[in-house]
Order: C-alpha cells, then sequence, then structure tokens
C-alpha cells in the first residue's frame, strides 16, 4: 500500500467521531424538520372545532412533539459546541 | 347452491299452494307462527343484558334453582331455544357453570312443554284470533317508539299476536283435511311406528326450527283426526329431539364451554327421548291415569298429549338429575378444547438466515405478524371486534353500547396464536445468532425479541383482566361499568392509534409518535386510580370490587404499556443514524412527568418556547 493511501486511511479513521457526530447532526435536522410539519399541522387541527376531549389530545399530542423538538435542539447545540470546540482544541495544538 | 335451493322450495311451495287452498292456510299459519317466534325473540333480546343475565349468574347456584329458572324463563318467553343458545353463550362466556347450564337446559325441556298446554287447552277452543288483532295494533304503536324498553315491548305483542294468528290459521287449515283424507289410515303400529313418527316430528322440528309450531301441527292434526294418538306421541318425542339440532349449531361455533352445554343437551334429549320410546306403552298408560286424576276426559287427546309432553320431559329430568354432576365430569374429560394445529410463521424460512440483513427483516416482519393477533386477541378480549376498532366509529359510544362479551377461550387462542409463534420468534433468533454478527444486528435482533416478549405479556394481562370483565365487566351497577367501560376505551383507543401509526413509514417521526401514547396512557391511569379512590371515598364502589378494579387498571396499563414497547420495535427507522436520532429525541419518563403535570395545574396555557433554530 502506498504511504499516501495508508496516510488517507489513517486520517479517516481518526475522523471518524466527527463524522458520525456530523451525520447525528444532520439526521437530526431532517428529523427536527419532519417534526416542525406535524407541529404545524397539530396547530393547525387546534383551530377545528373539537370537542373537548379531543382538544386535550391534540394539545397533548402538541406539547409532546414541542419538547421532542426542544431535545433536538439541545442536542444539535451539543454537538455544535463539541465540533467547535474539538476545532479550537486542534487549532491550539 | 343456496339460491337453487330457495328456487325450489319456492316453486314447490307455489306448486303445493296452487292445487291446495286449504295447504296455504297451513303454511301461513306457521309462517305467522314462526314470524311471531322471531319477534318474540327480538323483544326478549332487547331486555337482554340487563336483569336477564343477573337473574341467570344468580339462579344458578343450586342445580333445583337452575331446573326452576329455566322452567319459568321458558314458560315466559315460550322459547327453549332462545333459552338454550342464550344459556350455551353464558356457559361459554364462563358466566355460569356447567352445571348450571345443564340445568338450565332441563328445566328448559320442561319450561317449553307449556306451549303444549296452552295451544291444547287454549288454542283450539277458544277464538284467539280475536285476541291477536287488539295486541297488533298495541305492538306496532309501541313500535313507533324510539324508546328501547317500549320498542321491545312491541315486538313482544307483535309476537303473541302472530303466534295466536298463526294457531288460528292452522287450525283452519286442517278442518277440510277432516272430511277428505284419514291421513290416520296410513298411521304405522308398533315400534316401527313410533321410530317413523319420532324422525318425522325431528324432521318437522328441524325445518321449523320449532318444537312448538311441530307441536301445534301435531295437535291440530289430532284434532281434526289426522293422525293416530299412538302416533302423536311419537311425534311430540321427535319434536323435542329436534330442539336440540339448533343447540348443536349454537354450540358449534362457541367456545369449549358451549360445546359441552351443547353436547349435554344432546344427551339429555337423547336419554329421555330413548327412555320415552322404550316405556311409551307405560307413558301412555300413566298419562290415562294421571288424566283420570286431573279430570281431563278419556278421549281429550288434545290435553292428553300435553299432559304426555310434560311427563316424558319430567321423566328425563327425574332420570338424570342425579347424574348432572357425573355428566358434567364426563363431558369435561371428553370435550376438551380440540387443540387447533399451531399457527405457523410466515416469514421465518432458513434462506431468511442467510444474511443479517435478511434475518433481521424476517424476525421483524414476524414480530409484526405476531403483533397483528394480539391486536385481534385483545380486542376481542375486551369485547370489541377488530373492524370496530379498524373503523372511525366512536370506540366510547361502541364500548358503552357492549351489551354482551364476544365469547372467546383466550386460552387456546393464547396458545396457537401467540406462544407457538413467540417460540419460532426466539429459536430463530437464536439461530441468527449463532452466525457471526455485528453489535447493531445484534442489537436489533434483541429488541425484537423484547418486542415478541412485550406482546406476549400484554396479551397476558388481557387474559387477566378478561377473567373480571366477563365478571363485572356488565356489572348493572354504574359506578362498576363506568370504570371497567374507561379501561376498556383506554385500551380501544390505544391500539386504534398504533394501528393508525403502523400503516406510516417506519421512521425516527413515527417511533417518536409513540411518546404522546405513553403520555395520554399514563395521565389516563392516573385518572382511573383517582376516580376509583374517590369512589371508594364516596362509598360508591365496595371495597371487594374496588380491589378488583385497581388490580384490572393495573393489568389494563400493562397492556397499554407493552403494546407501546412492542410497537417502537416495529415503527423504528432501519437507518441507523435515523434511530440514533430518534433515541436522542425521545422523551424520557421525567419529561413524561413534567408534561403531564403541566397540564394539570394549567386550564390550558401552553408556554411553547420560540423554537427557530
Amino acid at each position: 500500500m502506498k504511504t499516501r493511501t495508508l496516510l488517507e486511511k489513517l486520517g479517516h479513521f481518526l475522523g471518524q467521531d466527527k463524522a458520525s457526530q456530523r451525520e447525528e447532526m444532520k439526521s437530526i435536522r431532517e428529523v427536527l424538520k419532519k417534526l416542525k410539519d406535524k407541529e404545524k399541522h397539530l396547530r393547525e387541527e387546534l383551530d377545528r372545532d373539537l370537542d373537548q376531549d379531543e382538544r386535550h389530545e391534540v394539545q397533548a399530542k402538541l406539547d409532546v412533539v414541542h419538547a421532542q423538538r426542544l431535545k433536538g435542539l439541545d442536542r444539535v447545540k451539543e454537538l455544535r459546541a463539541e465540533h467547535s470546540g474539538s476545532g479550537k482544541s486542534k487549532a491550539a495544538d | 347452491m343456496q339460491r337453487l335451493w330457495l328456487a325450489a322450495i319456492f316453486l314447490l311451495l307455489g306448486y303445493t299452494f296452487w292445487i291446495s287452498p286449504d295447504l296455504s292456510e297451513i303454511a301461513a299459519g306457521i309462517a305467522l307462527f314462526m314470524f311471531g317466534m322471531r319477534s318474540l325473540e327480538t323483544g326478549f333480546k332487547t331486555f337482554t343484558g340487563g336483569p336477564l343475565e343477573n337473574a341467570l349468574r344468580r339462579s344458578t347456584s343450586r342445580l333445583w334453582k337452575a331446573i326452576g329458572f329455566g322452567i319459568a324463563t321458558t314458560t315466559v318467553m315460550q322459547s327453549s331455544t332462545l333459552i338454550s343458545l342464550l344459556t350455551i353463550s353464558f356457559v361459554s362466556a364462563e358466566m355460569i357453570t356447567l352445571a348450571g347450564g345443564i340445568g338450565i337446559i332441563m328445566g328448559a325441556n320442561l319450561g317449553t312443554t307449556t306451549g303444549a298446554w296452552l295451544i291444547a287447552g287454549f288454542g283450539l277452543r277458544v277464538d284467539i284470533a280475536a285476541y291477536a288483532m287488539p295486541m297488533l295494533v298495541f305492538g306496532v304503536i309501541l313500535l313507533f317508539n324510539q324508546g328501547r324498553t317500549l320498542k321491545g315491548l312491541g315486538y313482544l305483542l307483535l309476537g303473541l299476536a302472530f303466534l295466536f294468528l298463526g294457531i288460528h290459521f292452522m287450525k283452519e287449515g286442517f278442518e277440510p283435511f277432516q272430511a277428505r283424507f284419514d291421513l290416520a289410515a296410513y298411521s304405522v303400529p308398533g315400534i316401527t311406528g313410533v321410530l317413523l313418527f319420532t324422525l318425522l316430528g325431528m324432521a318437522a322440528t328441524f325445518v321449523m326450527q320449532s318444537s312448538h309450531a311441530t307441536l301445534l301441527l301435531i295437535i291440530a292434526a289430532l284434532a281434526t283426526g289426522q293422525v293416530s294418538y299412538e302416533n302423536a306421541l311419537a311425534l311430540a318425542i321427535g319434536a323435542n329431539l329436534g330442539t336440540t339440532i339448533t343447540a348443536v349449531i349454537g354450540g358449534w361455533t362457541a367456545a369449549v364451554g358451549g360445546r359441552r352445554l351443547a353436547a349435554a343437551h344432546v344427551l339429555f334429549n337423547l336419554l329421555t327421548a330413548a327412555a320415552a320410546i322404550l316405556l311409551i306403552q307405560q307413558m301412555a298408560w300413566t298419562v290415562d291415569r294421571v288424566a283420570d286424576l286431573v279430570g281431563i276426559a278419556e278421549d281429550d287427546f288434545l290435553l292428553k298429549l300435553a299432559l304426555f309432553h310434560t311427563l316424558f320431559n319430567l321423566l328425563g329430568v327425574v332420570m338424570l338429575a342425579p347424574f348432572v354432576g357425573v355428566m358434567e365430569r364426563l363431558l369435561t374429560r371428553h370435550i376438551t378444547f380440540t387443540r387447533k394445529p399451531a399457527e405457523q410463521p410466515r416469514f421465518l424460512y432458513p434462506e431468511a438466515l442467510k444474511t443479517p440483513a435478511t434475518a433481521v427483516s424476517a424476525v421483524r416482519n414476524e414480530v409484526g405478524h405476531l403483533y397483528d393477533n394480539a391486536y385481534g386477541l385483545i380486542a376481542l378480549g375486551i369485547g370489541l371486534r377488530r373492524s370496530v376498532i379498524d373503523s372511525r366509529q366512536s370506540l366510547t359510544e361502541a364500548v358503552r353500547g357492549t351489551r354482551r362479551l364476544i365469547a372467546l377461550d383466550l386460552d387456546e387462542v393464547y396458545e396457537t396464536k401467540i406462544k407457538s409463534l413467540h417460540s419460532a420468534i426466539v429459536a430463530f433468533i437464536g439461530e441468527v445468532q449463532q452466525r457471526e454478527l455485528t453489535e447493531e444486528w445484534t442489537q436489533q435482533l434483541n429488541q425484537l425479541q423484547e418486542a415478541s416478549h412485550d406482546i406476549v405479556e400484554a396479551v397476558k394481562a388481557t387474559k387477566h383482566l378478561r377473567k373480571n370483565l366477563t365478571r363485572h365487566g356488565m356489572s348493572p351497577d354504574p359506578a362498576i361499568r363506568e370504570r371497567y367501560d374507561a379501561l376498556r376505551i383506554q385500551i380501544a383507543k390505544l391500539l386504534r392509534e398504533i394501528q393508525v401509526l403502523r400503516t406510516e413509514e417506519p421512521g425516527a417521526v413515527t417511533s417518536l409518535s409513540l411518546d404522546p401514547l405513553r403520555l395520554a396512557l399514563q395521565t389516563e391511569h392516573r385518572r382511573n386510580m383517582e376516580s376509583i379512590n374517590q369512589m371508594i371515598r364516596s362509598r360508591r364502589l365496595a371495597p371487594y370490587v374496588a380491589t378488583s378494579i385497581i388490580n384490572d387498571a393495573g393489568y389494563a396499563f400493562g397492556v397499554g404499556e407493552n403494546l407501546i414497547e412492542a410497537s417502537r420495535a416495529l415503527l423504528i427507522s432501519p437507518e441507523q443514524t435515523e434511530r440514533i436520532a430518534g433515541e436522542r429525541l425521545a422523551l424520557d419518563e421525567q419529561d413524561l412527568a413534567r408534561i403531564a403535570n403541566a397540564a394539570r395545574s394549567t386550564v390550558y396555557e401552553p408556554n411553547h418556547r420560540d423554537l427557530t433554530p
């Protein structure tokens, strides 16, 4: 194996954690987008003429989706911070 | 085929009516009589679900009570078939014991003989068609009412009116034959005649689905001298045997308890008929002596036939009542549930073992198959058909409108449709894991095995819940009924929501949609427990029932939790990264508790943060 190929493989191996973080961030963003649509849909449903029980059910779903989105956003922030943190430490090295 | 039969019957009847208007009058009488029976059944069915069922349960603790109950209800309802079928359904649902059921059947056989007295003593002497007219009018007026009870009463009156009219027309139809023919000339003497007319009576009852209609025919034919007294006795024995056919058909489709009772019914009627045939001379002699004693004229064969009908059924009861315990043990030993061949896995083939991806996919599909079976079983367990849950029908209305739980042998179905598949899944996963697998595949297989186990646990919890549901679920006490309805609605709603999610594409968003279901389950469970405690405090619930309901609320919660967990494994994304994203966003117990508390503490003023990134 050529030295260059070996170095490339090594670089890829060392950067795997970062890549998986990027993948996770991308995936969470996609899910967040779908959840945002779902939240919008639920809000529209709340505007419809619903009885009290149905209203409570939709509201509960809305609360859960909202909480899930919050969790997702917090995780995105966390990942960003980790990403920028590792970038800074590398720069310091 | 059915249409051909119908056309043939129509043609035959049409031809018969064309050649003999008198026969058409007899046939019209039978038709009216049978329609009357049907109306009576409809009328009584509107009253089932409440008082009748409670009375059934209370009246079967002792054999004599059960026999008395059978006599009384059949005398009032004038349909041993209806009572037999209802009893079969109660024994199937394990609401009454097999011995109690046998007692009722014995009583029903005696009770049905009052019909013969009614027809012989009253029907052919008085112009009963005159009584039928006002009944028809009042019945129809009541039918136009919206109220269930009044409508039921309307059906009862109409039923009686048509019965009376039927008797009238049959009597009228037979009169001309008296002058023209003498069917009595065709009577067969000796045991051959007895057997032949017994078979005839049986066939007539089977065709008309009513021993009363047959008896009426026999009495009318006897009154006009068309059959001899001896042959009429044999016909009555046959009529008694003919009623068991409907019970056998009813029992065929019932659970094992119902099948045992149907067999007991056949056994009782067969032995009674055999004894009556063997002792027919002695029976006829006894009838003459008793008729003398009670002042029935020697040539009054109609009342004598009614007396014979009662005496030979009484003979059966006296002869077999001491052996009810033995009969119960024998039937329990010999009629066990014919274990249906266990359901075979649909997706677990050896070829699927070739790659981890195909193996996991096969297991996932099989767990889905298991879930489908469990879904149908749990729905039936809570007294709802799967089609009701799949529809858009209001579940609250469906639950509140339930008058009787669907008969179900949960143990049998569990063995054939749940345990067999779960075992196959576990065995298959074991085989897959003998091969080299990455951590990811192993994890997925473990999740699926866990899901399979969760499904089994959900069904087991349903089995526990079902026991008390059959006992208290249809209680006439509104407080108890309300609590059990709430548990049934809770499970039914969850089944419906999960079913909707299962039609969606598996993925993070779909699996995250299970979180609102968890929240709803927890909220509903808490609300249930609060209501039960409140009812105990206000003494609306007796402590012994309350403890049952508390346990059952726990089982209902268990069903829900297990179903949600099992669904998570089925709805999860096949993509690893998306799966991880879903796991990150899924809410934990604390998150759910926080949302539930916020919803409880506010009327509802959601304070949602702006989430624009």
